[in-house]
């Protein structure tokens, strides 16, 4: 008999989906009947929270959502913060679980893993999290959430199946079809000559770009060049333009001179961008002034109008509205390659000497490991690639300080990563703060043979929570904290380990790393490397 | 005391609560909290994931009867842990979450600011007796008094309190003294006499016991005495009443054995105890068949699933009394002979690997004081020592029953270890299982804490590998490839033991009580001393 456990596992396949991330447990066996007869693989992370961070880090290196199997109750309630840093950063994630058995589904009768109301919990967390009820509720949920990742703003969808529905039989079920991607909305061709009009008179245009513009570089690119207009990009935007590209402003626009730069603006472009704090207004001084007209461009028509309110609000896919765009644009020399550089000299001019280390080390990586990934967490060289890494494309610089803010993310997402990139070098930039949160996932790395080189930011401690606490005068607690030997605990988990001991070798050493078949640390003294850095 | 905000005056009202630690990890959220830490008494523990926090809140309130305090950042901080707050939910435990969350202009509004969730309040309220929002200062001490309300005379739970920004770098509110205590609820004069009625005709009571009456042991032990009924704990009552005692059956509820006992009574008596489905009994529905006495201080738990006869909304140790006081004479025909032959025939036909299990669980019986605490995770031998572990006083197995969640055991062992340092601390975990809160071993090196975290090492999710056997269902997943664990143990810090005897077993665990900081003890499941 073929159970809708083993329909679900065909239908998967149907979908794409190439890998699932999870780890079995009494309640979600029966998901795993139907695997076996699939080409999916199954990686098993050590906590679920490694489960959703790797689904993120899968989903942003590809542009497919990222697919877990999870058990009721504790395994939703352990990956619910990965599920919310996705839900921050719009990544695209199906989380599928089991939840107790129609009938047991809220008594408050005390079964196993058991919760008041799992969906409660996981729906704040998700684009929409649907109970399948009966079979026929399979194929059209997921047809639901297969739509929403291909033609609307992608966040985490939740299905959940009760442990009877699982095992019950799927003879009645149409045959597996995957349905044809809806193609996302393009844009109000009146709303787009309206925003041409604009743009083709303006002085001083400056565009911004978020994440949701991540799959429009040739086409924003092209907008840019014509409206010779600086381009600022948010953290999840950075890479839409090239290092080296005149326009490029590769920096926060929280930094005093990239406000002022978007302060000049009498036209401000604003694509796939939310606004939110952890790039637009880190300081919380109220971010910069908007003083020209703005034109929103946003896939979410709720998000159009959040935060700051456009002139001229515009709701469609990124792709679809900057490629209509261009021709409507004429070409114009604005003095944009100036205002560019003046902003972007202006904001490295400013850094500290920790913070020009910090972003020594990155492109370091980035230039001694060509096409490499690079997967922050939250950590102080972080936070200096968010003020103004340049990274060389979209999809290779991401990370968990913007939006919800997680420790631990880097790692089991740089594991999804390069399961998503086998191809590519997938460097982990992370403290020994956030290395401790999901350190067990090095055993995933090496059960997977996923190669990842993590960077180990070592300053004994939580130290940007440290300076924070310094800097409002509340005497240090709980950030003092004793560090474990990262280097035999590497060994441990039958993965390399070496000491960088001065910043000049890291280039090598990132090279031998990326030759290996299992994961490197490669431990980084702070205080060292700011020291001695030759930049 | 007027300089202070309210982040400060937070602290200072946990301090006249009697509050003497807190488990975190310092956020830039939580700052104002922290401020008001540095010039308290209160013991702050820096972990290494929020899940620790919260495991080691637990382990603390198991251990000590008192509310277990964390400090957690808004979003991320919160959401990490969920996981143990839902634990300590389905076991009623007592837990304080103070949090921080985004400034009251912000809530809701999805801004993109740092740490936002739609509704931070909506993911956390269905794991909590409640979750408060203060929005005014002022309803900072009402929100305590309320959650010590439930702490004291209620069934306790986790209760969430969440702070804005905003209002938590804003002005102090006044502080009144703590309020007085509550007496717990006292039974109805003629349901006790409705149920002594029922106890006296009854030729085969018998008493299943919940977490409820966990320091109520010696009214539980009299009322069995005097009226001659068998007592069943389920494995939240494990101690209450000596498992050495003639009328204590083990926590056995999940064993066709006991289920047949228990059918076999005339009336059940059931006190403090959900008669939870699948997560103590592992069976759609207990086989109670004659008459049922329901106790319970939640009044929603009284009626749930099995309707009884008699059904008391009261404090379990004060109706135990109130029924010792007011039951005539007993017509009980069981007794210790029928308990003595129940615990022959469990013991009798125990498979192969719960016998090796025994081996373990037995000479950590002999190594470990009377008064040591096992705090234990999601792995087959703690499955085993939850049934057959002998406790002779309360508060000192704890298992994650009801919501089942592996990484339980180590950093709950920490938390108890904290709260009782002079008793012998011991985690019992699985490969699996350990893995998940691993890096709660450098909180305890930290710490310079004993506790001895015995590793069944089975090489597997050995519990989930047999259920996918049994259903014909390919293995994937339940075979990972496992660390060195004793490197690791080595590179946090810790002691470590390899023993290969039952002899040298006992003497890691004696040695590990007296250290100065952790030690893994790992035990292999296939090792030759335990049979290959």
């Amino acid at each position: 008999m073929r159970t809708v456990g083993m329909y679900l596992a065909e239908l998967l396949e149907a979908y794409g989906v190439e890998v699932i991330f999870g780890i079995p447990g009494v309640h979600t066996v029966e998901l795993y009947r139907g695997l076996p007869n699939t080409k999916i693989r199954h990686v098993t992370p050590r906590h679920e929270q490694g489960a959703g961070f790797m689904a993120d880090g899968y989903a942003r290196v590809s542009g497919r959502p990222g697919v877990c199997f999870i058990i009721t109750g504790p395994g939703m309630t352990n990956i619910a913060t990965a599920m919310a840093q996705a839900y921050a950063d719009s990544v695209p994630m199906l989380v599928i679980s089991a939840v107790n058995a129609l009938g047991q589904i809220g008594s408050g009768e005390g079964w196993l893993h058991e919760l008041q109301d799992q969906r409660q919990l996981i729906k704040q967390v998700s684009a929409f999290s649907h109970t399948v009820m009966t079979p026929a509720e399979l194929p059209r949920v997921m047809a639901r959430a297969f739509a929403l990742f291909a033609g609307s703003r992608p966040r985490p969808v939740h299905i959940e199946l009760p442990l009877d529905i699982i095992t019950a039989p799927a003879d009645k079920l149409p045959p597996i079809r995957a349905i044809v991607p809806p193609s996302p909305p393009a844009a109000s061709p009146s709303a787009l000559q309206e925003a041409a009009n604009w743009l083709n008179i303006a002085k001083a245009p400056v565009l911004l770009l978020g994440g949701g513009a991540q799959d429009a570089g040739s086409f924003v690119r092209a907008i840019a060049e014509k409206l010779d207009a600086p381009t600022v990009m948010s953290v999840n935007g950075r890479g839409l333009l090239p290092p080296r590209h005149p326009l490029a402003v590769p920096c926060s626009p929280s930094m005093p001179p990239t406000m002022k730069l978007i302060e000049g603006a009498d036209v401000i472009l604003a694509i796939g961008t939310e606004f939110g704090s952890t790039d637009y207004d880190w300081f919380e001084q109220g971010g910069a002034k908007f003083n020209g007209k703005t034109i929103r461009i946003d896939i979410d028509a709720q998000q159009v109008v959040r935060s700051r309110q456009p002139d001229l609000p515009i709701v469609a896919d990124a792709s679809e509205a900057s490629s209509a765009l261009v021709p409507l644009l004429s070409s114009a020399k604005r003095d944009g390659a100036a205002r560019a550089a003046a902003a972007r000299d202006a904001v490295l001019a400013d850094l500290s000497r920790t913070y020009r280390a910090c972003l020594h080390l990155m492109e370091t990586v980035r230039d001694a490991l060509p096409g490499a990934v690079l997967v922050g967490d939250s950590a102080q060289p972080v936070y200096a690639g968010c003020i103004c890494y340049p990274s060389a494309a979209p999809r290779s610089w991401f990370c968990s300080a913007t939006g919800y803010g997680t420790l631990g993310y880097a790692l089991p997402a740089a594991i999804g990563a390069q399961l998503a990139a086998a191809d590519r070098p997938v460097v982990c930039l992370i403290g020994d703060g956030g290395l401790q949160f999901t350190i067990a996932e090095l055993a995933s790395a090496r059960e997977a043979g996923t190669p990842v080189i993590v960077l180990l930011w070592n300053n004994n401690g939580y130290g940007e929570i440290k300076t924070y606490m310094v800097s409002r005068q509340i005497h240090p607690i709980g950030v003092d904290i004793f560090t474990p030997d990262f280097q035999v605990l590497a060994k441990g988990f039958g993965c390399e380990a070496v000491t960088l001991k001065k910043p000049s070798d890291l280039p090598g050493l990132l090279r031998e790393a990326a030759k290996r078949k299992t994961a490197t640390i490669i431990e980084i003294e702070e205080n060292d490397y700011v020291a001695n850095y030759e930049g | 005391m007027t300089n202070q905000n309210c982040g400060q005056a937070a602290i200072t009202l946990l301090e006249r609560y009697g509050v003497d630690t807190v488990f975190g990890m310092p956020g830039v959220h939580t700052l104002e909290f922290y401020r008001g830490l540095v010039a308290s008494k209160i013991r702050h523990i820096a972990v290494r994931h929020e899940q620790g926090a919260g495991f080691m809140a637990d382990g603390y309130a198991r251990a000590s009867g008192r509310p277990g305090v964390c400090i957690l950042i808004s979003g991320p901080g919160l959401t990490n842990a969920a996981t143990p707050i839902g634990q300590a939910y389905s076991d009623s435990i007592p837990m304080l979450i103070l949090s921080s969350v985004n400034a009251t202009e912000d809530l809701g509004k999805g801004r993109g600011r740092l740490h936002e969730i739609t509704s931070q309040q909506t993911v956390i309220a269905p794991l909590t007796a409640f979750s408060r929002t203060v929005y005014k200062a002022e309803d900072l001490p009402a929100a305590y008094a309320d959650a010590y309300r439930i702490f004291e005379a209620g069934r306790p739970r986790p209760v969430h309190v969440e702070v804005p920004l905003d209002v938590l770098a804003g002005p102090a509110p006044a502080l009144a003294d703590r309020p007085p205590s509550v007496l717990p609820l006292m039974p109805d004069g003629s349901l006790v006499e409705e149920a002594c009625a029922l106890i006296s005709k009854a030729r085969r009571p018998v008493i299943v016991a919940g977490g409820g009456i966990i320091d109520h042991g010696p009214a539980l032990t009299a009322l069995a005495e005097q009226i001659g009924a068998p007592v069943i704990p389920t494995i939240a009552a494990k101690g209450a009443m000596s498992n050495r005692h003639p009328l204590c059956v083990d926590a056995t509820l999940s064993l066709p054995q006991t289920q047949a006992f228990l059918r076999s009574a005339d009336l059940v008596i059931a006190v403090g105890t959900e008669l939870g489905g699948e997560a103590d009994c592992w069976i759609d529905r207990l086989p109670i068949e004659g008459k049922l006495i329901r106790i319970d201080i939640d009044a929603a738990a009284l009626t749930r699933d099995y309707p009884p006869d008699v059904a008391i909304h009261a404090d379990g140790g004060a109706t135990l009394a109130a029924l010792a006081q007011s039951v005539g004479s007993s017509r009980s025909q069981i007794g210790a002979v029928d308990v003595a032959r129940l615990r022959a025939e469990i013991r009798n036909s125990l498979p192969s690997l719960q016998r090796k299990h025994m081996l373990i669980l037995e000479a950590l019986r002999e190594a470990l004081p009377r008064d040591g605490i096992v705090a234990t995770d999601m792995t087959q031998l703690a499955y085993s020592g939850s049934y057959h572990f002998p406790c002779e006083q309360p508060r000192c197995w704890f298992h994650p029953v009801g919501y089942g969640t592996l990484g339980y055991g180590l950093p709950a062992a920490i938390g108890a270890q904290l709260a009782q340092p002079h008793r012998a601390t011991v985690a019992i975990v699985g490969d699996g299982g350990l893995l998940f809160t691993v890096q709660e071993l450098a909180t305890a090196v930290e710490l310079g804490l004993p506790v001895a975290v015995v590793l069944w090492n089975n090489n597997a999710l050995g519990q989930i590998a047999e259920g996918m056997k049994e259903r014909g269902i390919t293995e994937i997943g339940v075979r990972p490839r496992n660390p060195d664990f004793i490197k690791l143990a080595e590179a946090f810090g810790c002691r470590t033991a390899q023993p290969s005897s039952i002899a040298a077993f006992k003497a890691a665990l004696e040695s590990a009580f007296k250290a100065d900081r952790p030690t893994l003890i790992e035990m292999r499941e296939d090792a030759v001393f335990l049979g290959g």
